[in-house]
């Protein structure tokens, strides 16, 4: 599937959003702005104890306030959520419960303030379980057991545990080494906080369900439904046009759009199910909290001969994803081996947030690098590059890989040589430091689907299933459909987001929109192309072959001047159709878009206060199709990483096992004061995998931030805070030791 | 058994409702603190669809609206859902997060945090109302050149701060615009577009 560069004439310009119009008039309509005849609406009732056996509901008071409709929990609505949980069953209600915030009630009410209201007036008598919120006493044998399995959450594939992936001689690769080194990080459970709460409204015709979903994924999403109400794909429609965040907890269906199905279906109403803020912190999921313990061996020269990672990672009550650490994906390591172990406990879930193995992993694997570069004297970049990854597990090529030009141009730009300086080595109350980390993230191919129909004046309708999340995605694919078809963007208007009427897209997660469903694209344009070809050859007098279609004109290659213009071409073809299912493989190679970040900080040694002076984000993510939005995604991705840096965590009382805060406010994401101008550089190269040379932009930026941060902190403190979030207190604190 | 229910705590909507409420609100401010049940102490008259609706003349963009809204229906619920001016968000309803930012005569104010009662002889101007016609409010057009939006769902409350800030002070700096907007939350961290946004829309 490899293919040559070709020159472009939309593809990687400062083109706008195409629906930038709707977004900033208020027209652009999210799932929560839908009101639907007679819908009603519901509110979720959540369990106060972290492990409870629910031995009775009395739901008649709620039951009897006037206004309410209908009140479902376990007893009465038993429906799985298979993709809720992958180790255990889960149900969109669970009995026992497993954590402060486990789904226990759901209530339709003629409007939101009697649905909650009638909550309070729900009495569930619980009886008490034992109840581990530390993975690591979660996993002795006297735990108290969350699943029936054990506490190690055992899967199959995916889901397996121990998570372990080794290559090389790990014993040789020690003995190898002129120096092992040995430490362990530690990052907390943070939430993906989009702005858009969780909603949903279902809605039942004659068997038929429709989901008006807030989705990432509205594929995905139908076929969870359909499997877990047992209806024919056909007689569910997942709907989702604008998407307001989810940076990961929004993939698939949830149990809210089941509890709106449910409810709606007893009612025989439409309902719109509506979380609070409080439910969106702790009733989905954030990032898995995780501890890594490495084993480090190098030579003098910093080179790495052996790695061994040993990790716990807290996925809460259920195993709704792997796990996984990845963050020493980006480094050269001969001999590895690593053992994660996904742990259950009595909290909120933890799943995926923003390229879900990384954040965590890259802070603590590029902050012990760093470290090591310090005890062996040397410079944070040379280690940097000297163990930078060139083959994937030692052994196969990437598709492109142009990480050495991401750390060389960023160090320039920063001014790293002239910058840097021994850590702690600044004067002065107010202390300046700079820091460097890799990060990146996986590209891969895979099935991507799209229908292009044009209609008899040349203008075109691109059908796409993918959900604009924010990233620009519905953009991206007008792009390249113009692109690839020859005509101007503003004649393509895109349909996106309606399972009956938009074909199969993977769902926008893991970085996959652009590199999946964009070949597709590329190749219903191929297909509508030769249509127009074949009725525009006998006007031009011309075999099909001899043709081509650009801005608008179908000419004679050879000839360019014989030409027509395309509304003319396709005037009395009636509508043509071009599609196309499209499911390119990779063989004998592997794809990843690369990323080095560098920052600049002032730490503020009386109050332990930091601010960041600089940042530059240097991206290798192929060809940029859509720069706007592609830099806009850097920074943000960044900000994101800030926030994890320095404040975000849900704090759970050990006491009450209560998250304590549940909001923006106490957990802190990062305001307007607190985001740095990012400077973004693309190191911009043609990948012959990617569709019109891309790679991935969505996911890398936030994988290296919090690392880069951190590394800049120690150098400005000569301290290194081994623990997220890097507060204050643990600044001043280490200054102290 | 008190524990086992979910109340134990104020919600910012009670809280709110315990203020207008006049004296009842103190009594509900200490009995939710003894952790009472939440449903009966602080409103046992008003829960339920038998509650009493008042009716309110909003004026909002120009036009008078006649309602009705219940005392604890907020701004931002009352704009959505009865007048279907969708384009204020409602993203924390807790006054955190700004998504619900509208101009309440002439200052930017969180929709989520006032009562529609309180509304009455106010002038209210929400996303839909500025533009003039076919032309786009500056701000508007900026965010569209700047790539303001990234998901989008914070964008009407954004636009409304820069565009509050741009009426006092229509020539701001950096610093300026983003004190104006610190108000208003951005996940997808597109900060330094919307304050480049603002500043482009002050050239204008």
């Amino acid at each position: 599937m490899a293919q040559a560069q070709k020159e472009f004439s939309i593809v990687g310009k400062r083109t706008p959003r195409i629906d930038g119009y709707e977004r900033v008039t208020g027209q652009a309509h999210y799932t929560g702005d839908i009101q639907l005849p007679g819908m009603l609406y519901a509110r979720v009732l959540r369990s106060t104890v972290p492990h409870a056996k629910i031995v009775g509901i009395d739901a008649s008071k709620a039951e009897k306030l006037p206004g309410v409709k209908a009140v479902i929990h376990h007893g009465n609505a038993k429906v799985p959520w298979s993709s809720g949980g992958h180790t255990h069953q889960r149900f969109i209600f669970n009995n026992p419960v497993r954590f402060v915030g486990d789904a226990v009630a759901a209530v339709a009410a003629t409007d939101r303030h009697i649905a909650e209201d009638a909550l309070a007036l729900i009495e569930v008598k619980y009886e008490k379980i034992p109840h581990v919120l530390d993975p690591n006493e979660a996993l002795k044998p006297d735990a108290p057991k969350i699943s029936t399995n054990g506490n190690l959450s055992v899967g199959k594939g995916n889901f397996s545990a121990p998570i372990e992936e080794s290559w090389g001689d790990l014993e040789k690769g020690f003995k190898e080494a002129d120096q092992i080194f040995e430490d362990t990080y530690v990052t907390k459970h943070t939430n993906n906080a989009q702005l858009e709460r969780r909603v949903s409204i279902a809605k039942w015709d004659a068997g038929k369900l429709t989901v008006y979903a807030s989705t990432q994924g509205v594929s995905n999403a139908r076929t969870d439904i359909a499997k877990d109400f047992g209806l024919p794909l056909s007689k569910v429609r997942v709907v989702s046009k604008y998407m307001g965040g989810g940076f990961g907890n929004k993939n698939q269906a949830q149990d809210y759009d089941y509890m709106a199905a449910v409810l709606a279906k007893v009612t025989n109403q439409p309902v719109k199910l509506e979380f609070t803020r409080e439910d969106d912190y702790i009733g989905m999921h954030g990032r898995w909290a995780s501890e890594q313990h490495y084993k480090v061996g190098v030579k003098k020269d910093g080179t790495i001969t052996a790695v061994q990672l040993d990790a716990v990672t807290n996925i809460g009550a259920y195993r709704k994803q792997s796990g996984n650490l990845s963050g020493t994906d980006f480094y050269n390591i001969p001999n590895f081996k690593k053992i994660i172990k996904p742990v259950h406990t009595n909290t909120v879930v933890g799943a995926n947030y923003r390229a879900p193995a990384y954040p965590q992993s890259v802070f603590g694997f590029a902050s012990f690098l760093d470290h090591i570069a310090y005890e062996l004297g040397i410079n944070p970049v040379d280690m940097f590059m000297r163990n930078r990854i060139q083959k994937y597990k030692a052994k196969l090529p990437f598709t492109s890989n142009y990480l050495e030009q991401c750390i060389i141009e960023g160090s320039k730009r920063i001014g790293w040589s002239e910058k840097w300086h021994k850590p702690g080595a600044m004067d002065g109350v107010k202390k300046h430091g700079i820091g460097m980390a890799l990060g990146g993230y996986p590209f891969r191919p895979g099935l991507g689907a799209a229908t292009i129909r044009m209609n008899p004046d040349g203008s075109a309708h691109l059908l796409v299933g993918v959900t604009d999340i924010g990233t620009g995605a519905k953009s991206t694919m007008a792009i390249i459909a113009a692109e690839a078809l020859g005509i101007s963007l503003n004649q393509i208007e895109v349909t996106n987001g309606d399972t009956d009427v938009t074909p199969y897209s993977v769902g926008e997660s893991g970085s996959r929109t652009t590199s999946f469903t964009g070949h597709a694209v590329i190749a219903a344009a191929e297909d509508i192309r030769k249509q127009v070809f074949a009725v525009a050859a006998p006007q031009l007098k011309v075999k099909a072959e001899e043709l081509d279609l650009r801005d608008g004109q179908v000419f004679v290659k050879a000839e360019p001047s014989q030409k027509i213009p395309l509304a003319r071409a396709v005037a009395r073809a009636g509508e043509l159709i071009g599609r196309a299912t499209t499911n390119p493989e990779f063989k004998d190679v592997e794809g990843k878009s690369f990323s080095a970040h560098f920052a600049e900080v002032e730490v503020d040694t009386l109050t332990g206060h930091v601010k960041i002076t600089r940042y530059v984000a240097v991206h290798d993510s192929g060809i940029i199709l859509n720069r706007m939005p592609a830099e806009s995604q850097i920074m943000g991705g960044v900000v994101q990483g800030i926030g994890m840096a320095f404040t975000e965590e849900l704090i759970t009382d050990k006491l009450t096992a209560t998250p304590i805060n549940p909001n923006y406010r106490d957990a802190k994401v990062p305001t307007h004061l607190e985001a740095p101008n990012v400077e973004v550089i693309f190191v911009e190269h043609y990948d012959p995998y990617g569709p019109f040379g891309g790679k991935v932009v969505g996911e890398p930026p936030i994988t290296a931030a919090v690392a880069t941060i951190a590394n800049a902190i120690f150098n400005a403190t000569g301290k290194r805070i081994k623990e997220l979030p890097i507060t204050p207190d643990k600044i001043l604190q280490a200054r102290q030791v | 058994m008190a524990d086992e229910k979910r109340g134990a705590k104020l919600s910012r909507r009670s809280f709110l409702k315990g203020l207008s409420g006049g004296a009842i609100g103190t009594a509900v401010i200490s009995t939710g603190l003894v952790k009472s049940d939440p449903a009966e102490a602080y409103f046992p008259e008003t829960t339920g669809a038998a509650r009493g609706k008042t009716p309110i003349s909003l004026k909002v963009n120009g036009k008078t609206y006649r309602v009705q809204a219940e005392h604890r229906e907020t701004l931002a619920e009352v704009l959505r859902d009865q007048l279907g001016l969708t384009g204020t968000k409602i993203g924390c309803d807790r006054g955190e997060c700004g998504a619900c930012t509208v101009i309440i005569n002439g200052r930017n104010m969180y929709s989520c945090s006032q009562l529609a009662v309180w509304m009455g002889g106010k002038e209210i101007l929400t996303i839909e109302g500025l533009a003039k016609g076919d032309k786009l409010d500056p701000v508007q057009e900026a965010f569209i050149e700047h790539d303001g939006p990234q998901c989008g769902f914070c964008t009407s409350g954004q636009i409304m701060s820069g565009k509050a800030l741009l009426m006092k002070n229509s020539k701001p700096n950096e610093g300026q615009v983003r004190r104006a907007l610190s108000g208003n939350l951005c996940r997808c961290g597109n900060y330094n577009r919307e304050v480049a946004a603002v500043l482009a829309a002050a050239k204008r």
